[in-house]
């Protein structure tokens, strides 16, 4: 008797919960038009979610704080590490269900993407476009439109971008020199070569001459981006409706790589980092990299041999240069319409020459605003890597952003993977092609 | 019939306590993720798709059908055989055919299911399922044995014990951060990891360990000068990543199940062992007929814990993985959470998820008819 | 015969001691690695030197800092004493009926406590927010980033009921027997015979709470919004970071969460010895 009743109260509760759950979503308001001219800003708390970290945070806090100081509407903005970018997602996941949401939070473009799907974040544009608070003609034409593009889904703008990121061709300028060339390669061709003649002629600072070669190739859907994107090619089609990786610049990209590998002037990188350590005891010529890792191929360069290196434009077959450029966004939370506008004050505020000189200083990420290279003079003339990298700032271009991508790139890392140890091309590209359309029908 | 109530009262008074935490925050969630599994689910619920999710991870329903009717037709034939053979002292031809009978068709049933529901149902799904077999059979024993091993010898008198104790704990007592990281590094691709050094110092060829998806039984082949080899060899058999991770497991969990062991070994009253003394038995008798059967409950716990334990596995692989292994060490908990991180897709995620909780359930289940009975609880 | 079987017993013995020596070894070579490497530099990390050639003492002071590692110390202690007494306390209560008491529905309950750990935590980690979320807006207390959050879901836990349980069925019948007949009620039974008995599967279910307290990550940082309440493991996380992981703080860092919960096994180890004596028992 005791135990049914028990039973029975422990089934109603479970139902009651689930009950509670299920009704809780309903609690969240739904979109309601509101004009942003009369929306006053003033005295909101703004909530920061963000996965920076050690320095990173402090220049970031120094930021936020000197803004709460400084803004004439007071409003005050706290800033929260909250892990890496999946837990960031985790989180953002809860509290859209039936937590409290931030006001501000960094998203990648495919997670944003899902959070405007679930009605957790706002299309940032109305406020991009509002005559009080938005940006002039002037400060809309100073973005690097390419950047603001990455984020905008069929005319809504799901996130803002704070930074960037882009990746270049680090090179070892005295083992170029050795083998007898002024200028890093230029075109695809050109890199071909030299990475052979790095495998036959080590660095002479080099204290392993057994091993020598031009190039480390990461397995990572990036590399391959930029060695497409350097062709001219991309991995959607022009409408970003279908992916496309049976293309005759994908197919060179791998076959270049497969070749180079098969004569091993080129390996592949096992072990993450490996290719920033090589490269630092001269063992590698080329390395293919975030800019982001500036400051550890400094310090590996240190640490290791020593010597003259720089960073150049990724090797090319199309005439004007071409980066492949990504990193997080922020994105606006739906909250109250008075705090939803207040957060834009501070992205637009952070997203000005000033603010974006010293978050470029402290964070090694690229602005995303052209003045800002006004600001920065002293910065570029102390950092020649860093402003050989600036320089391509306008010739970026982006990966797909869209949902499921995350999945995509996994599918093309096991696709390099496959290729690496000598896979037929076409089946493993039209496999690809196949299996990433897939994931596009699931949305 | 008063006092029967009184205890029930009772009984039911001590586990309030956990059960309103575990119906809460255990119980709670499978019931949560089975909803959630219903339905098309990114961050928030977007349409109800009942068992869609579930045909798309498992296969088409007929092929589920014909296993569980071949399924059922084989227990049917084991009851029938008990019955049979329970009635006469020698098992006649009859007792002996009409199982055979049902046996083949009941066989092919469950082959053909088995077979339809690989080509139809979720290839990330069989093979996370196939993966953490793998791990599984490969961890298990080997943990249970040598950590029995173990616990014993620490248990009786030896110098230094206290020591060996504290070593072979270490393990399972670091950060599975940092020591995942060190796995990782030690059984890099890199000609001078730890591992590799170790292999050329026993004079084997380097291995690209974590980074290999090839199956062992392959490598073995190759090292034999064997390059023609069917498919099968390279997907019946784990690859070296997947033993290298297997490895670091072993290494945790063996201090675990050692502990564990020795506080049941801490547990048997030593009156016990002093009467065995008294009638003259000597180590190996004292072992099997005292010391296994009143640890065999801890045993028992431990295999349970470990099965449950190895299915559900995670972080370490997570930490482990490497683009050049491929889909080799996927075990499905991969699978749930590349489903969500991924692919943003939290519904089909959590289908992936009761999936691997009804499997669990019912190999707990099986586990608990087959071995529950041996275990010995001291009456 | 006497020397022949000396000789035979010193040979086993050393045999054991290699194979134990051998283990140990294998055991300790990972954590001694982590533990020469938390004092390199980071260069000398990404090339797998055996040893630093200068031992770098700030990478210590730097992981403290950085890593705010005196605040989360602190918060790992508390969490995981509140963790431990909760979890003792309900696993034993729970324990003992489903070990020795008759009651319609025994096996169960024990089936359905088994079931939740049957389930990956991935999947369990949304629901259990939204628990505890809701707890949040309707207790008189706060739930979140506040300790009820960080360890009342785990005093439930299926695990020690399970360990407890398969102890006390362990223990003899004749135990049980001889004390009913005294005239003990349940309550008395279990706190003044099975708790003293039971001291070796307690202090082992004590510690691997312990354990599993502090090393949790997924859930302490989805419960806690600020560094009020973070433990240490959040702590280390800080330490990797997009561009390149800072293996030798990450090390560091590893070295000084791990060094408490050696301690605490170190001094619960002992209890390990001996079998419970039960002179007195049989009179």
């Amino acid at each position: 008797m005791n135990k049914n009743i028990t039973r029975l109260a422990i089934g109603a509760g479970l139902m009651a919960l689930t009950y509670l759950v299920a009704c809780g979503e309903a609690e969240r308001s739904t979109t309601v038009v509101v004009d942003i001219e009369q929306v006053d800003p003033s005295s909101q708390e703004v909530v920061f979610w963000y996965q920076h970290s050690r320095q990173r945070e402090e220049a970031l806090v120094e930021l936020i704080e000197e803004y709460n100081r400084t803004n004439v509407h007071g409003i005050k903005v706290r800033g929260e590490y909250m892990g890496g970018y999946d837990d960031i997602y985790n989180k953002m996941s809860v509290a859209i269900q039936g937590g409290t949401l931030p006001q501000l939070v960094v998203a990648y473009q495919n997670q944003a993407l899902a959070y405007f799907e679930a009605d957790g974040v706002v299309d940032i544009a109305p406020y991009m476009r509002s005559k009080k608070w938005g940006l002039s003609a002037a400060e809309n034409a100073d973005f690097i439109q390419a950047f603001l593009q990455q984020d905008n889904n069929k005319g809504v703008q799901t996130g803002f971008p704070p930074n960037r990121s882009m990746e270049v061709l680090y090179y070892n300028v005295d083992w170029l020199k050795e083998l007898g060339y002024a200028r890093p390669p230029v075109t695809w061709d050109e890199f071909a070569d030299m990475c052979r003649k790095a495998k036959a002629q080590p660095f002479s600072k080099s204290t392993d001459k057994e091993h020598s070669l031009g190039f480390f190739l990461e397995l990572d859907a990036s590399r391959l981006a930029t060695m497409v994107f350097t062709r001219g090619g991309d991995f959607m089609n022009a409408d970003k409706t279908a992916y496309t990786f049976n293309t005759p610049q994908v197919r060179q990209a791998l076959q270049l790589m497969q070749d180079l590998i098969r004569e091993k002037a080129v390996d592949i990188v096992s072990e993450r980092y490996m290719d920033q350590q090589e490269f630092g005891v001269g063992k590698a010529l080329f390395a293919l990299r975030s800019t982001s890792g500036l400051p550890f191929f400094k310090s590996a360069v240190a640490d290791g041999l020593d010597f003259a290196w720089s960073v150049s434009a990724p090797p090319r077959q199309v005439d004007d240069p071409v980066v492949n450029v990504y990193g997080a966004s922020l994105s606006l939370c739906r909250t109250t319409p008075a705090q939803q506008l207040a957060t834009w004050l501070f992205v637009k505020w952070f997203t000005q020459p000033q603010q974006q000189a010293r978050w470029a200083r402290a964070s090694n990420y690229f602005p995303v605003r052209k003045s800002t290279a006004n600001e920065l003079k002293e910065y570029l003339a102390e950092n020649p890597g860093y402003a050989a990298a600036f320089k391509l700032l306008d010739y970026g271009k982006s990966e797909p952003a869209v949902q499921g991508y995350q999945g995509v790139r996994k599918m093309i890392a096991d696709a390099m993977v496959d290729i690496a140890e000598g896979g037929d091309l076409d089946d493993v590209l039209s496999n690809l092609e196949r299996q990433a359309n897939k994931t596009l029908e699931r949305f | 019939m008063k006092k029967d109530i009184k205890e029930e009262a009772i009984a039911w008074a001590f586990l309030l306590p956990a059960l309103v935490v575990l119906t809460a925050f255990g119980l709670f969630p499978i019931v949560y993720a089975f909803y959630v599994s219903l339905h098309r689910w990114h961050i928030k619920k977007a349409g109800f798709v009942g068992f869609d999710q579930y045909v798309r991870a498992v296969g088409d329903p007929d092929f589920v059908y014909m296993c569980l009717l071949g399924a059922a037709l084989i227990w049917l034939g084991v009851r029938l055989r008990a019955k049979l053979e329970g009635d006469g002292p020698a098992p006649s031809l009859f007792s002996r055919i009409v199982p055979f009978v049902l046996a083949l068709p009941a066989l092919w049933l469950v082959v053909r299911g088995l077979n339809g529901l690989l080509e139809t149902g979720d290839r990330q799904l069989y093979n996370g399922f196939k993966v953490t077999l793998f791990y599984s059979l490969g961890t298990i024993p080997v943990q249970l044995g040598a950590s029995m091993l173990l616990a014993y010898l620490l248990f009786k008198s030896l110098r230094g014990k206290g020591f060996f104790r504290l070593l072979f704990f270490l393990p399972y007592v670091t950060p599975v951060i940092a020591s995942a990281v060190v796995f990782r590094i030690i059984f890099s691709p890199h000609p001078s990891s730890l591992a590799n050094r170790f292999w050329a110092f026993c004079g084997l060829e380097q291995q690209r360990w974590l980074f290999e998806s090839k199956s062992v039984a392959v490598l073995l082949l190759q090292a034999c000068g064997i390059t023609d080899y069917p498919a099968w060899v390279n997907e019946c058999f784990p690859s070296l990543a997947l033993v290298s991770i297997t490895l670091y497991n072993i290494w945790v969990y063996i201090g675990y199940d050692t502990v564990i062991l020795l506080a049941g070994l801490s547990a048997i009253p030593r009156h016990y062992y002093e009467a065995a003394e008294i009638d003259g038995a000597n180590a190996w008798q004292v072992f099997r007929n005292i010391t296994l059967p009143l640890v065999s409950p801890t045993l028992f716990f431990l295999s349970m814990v470990a099965v449950i334990g190895t299915f559900k596995a995670f972080n370490h692989i997570y930490i482990m993985r490497t683009p050049g292994a491929r889909d080799s060490v996927d075990v499905v908990s991969i699978a749930i959470f590349d489903q969500i991180f991924q692919y943003q897709n939290a519904g089909y995620a959590s289908t992936l998820a009761f999936v691997l909780f009804i499997t669990i359930l019912v190999l707990t289940f099986l586990q608990n008819s087959v071995l529950g009975k041996r275990v010995f609880y001291g009456e | 015969m006497e020397s022949k079987s000396i000789t035979k017993r010193r040979w086993l013995l050393g045999a054991v001691y290699t194979g134990l020596s051998i283990s140990a070894v294998t055991a300790t070579v990972p954590f001694v690695w982590m533990l020469l490497a938390s004092f390199m530099t980071r260069g000398e990390t990404l090339r797998r030197v055996f040893a630093p050639s200068e031992i770098q003492w700030k990478n210590y002071l730097l992981a403290w800092e950085e890593a705010d590692f005196g605040l989360y110390f602190e918060n790992s202690l508390l969490i995981a004493a509140l963790q431990v007494s909760g979890t003792l306390l309900f696993s034993l209560l729970a324990a003992y009926p489903l070990a020795r008491m008759e009651f319609r529905g025994r096996d169960i309950v024990f089936a359905v406590i088994l079931a939740t750990l049957m389930i990956p935590e991935t999947v369990t980690m949304v629901p259990n927010f939204l628990t505890v979320s809701w707890l949040n807006r309707h207790s008189p207390f706060a739930w979140l980033n506040n300790w009820p959050a960080l360890t009342v879901p785990f005093m439930g836990s299926a695990f020690s009921i399970f360990l407890l349980r398969q102890f006390l069925r362990g223990i003899p019948l004749e135990l049980w027997d001889a004390a009913r007949i005294d005239g003990a009620g349940h309550v008395r039974f279990l706190f003044q015979i099975v708790l003293p008995l039971c001291r070796a599967p307690l202090l082992t279910v004590g510690m691997f709470t312990f354990i599993g307290s502090w090393n949790a990550l997924g859930w302490p940082l989805l419960v806690t919004n600020t560094p009020d309440w973070r433990p240490i493991s959040v702590g280390l996380l800080q330490f990797v970071s997009e561009a390149g992981a800072e293996v030798h703080l990450q090390m560091a860092g590893a070295v000084i969460a791990t060094i408490p919960v050696l301690l605490v096994y170190f001094l619960i180890q002992r209890e390990f010895t001996e079998g419970i004596s039960m002179s007195g028992l049989k009179g």
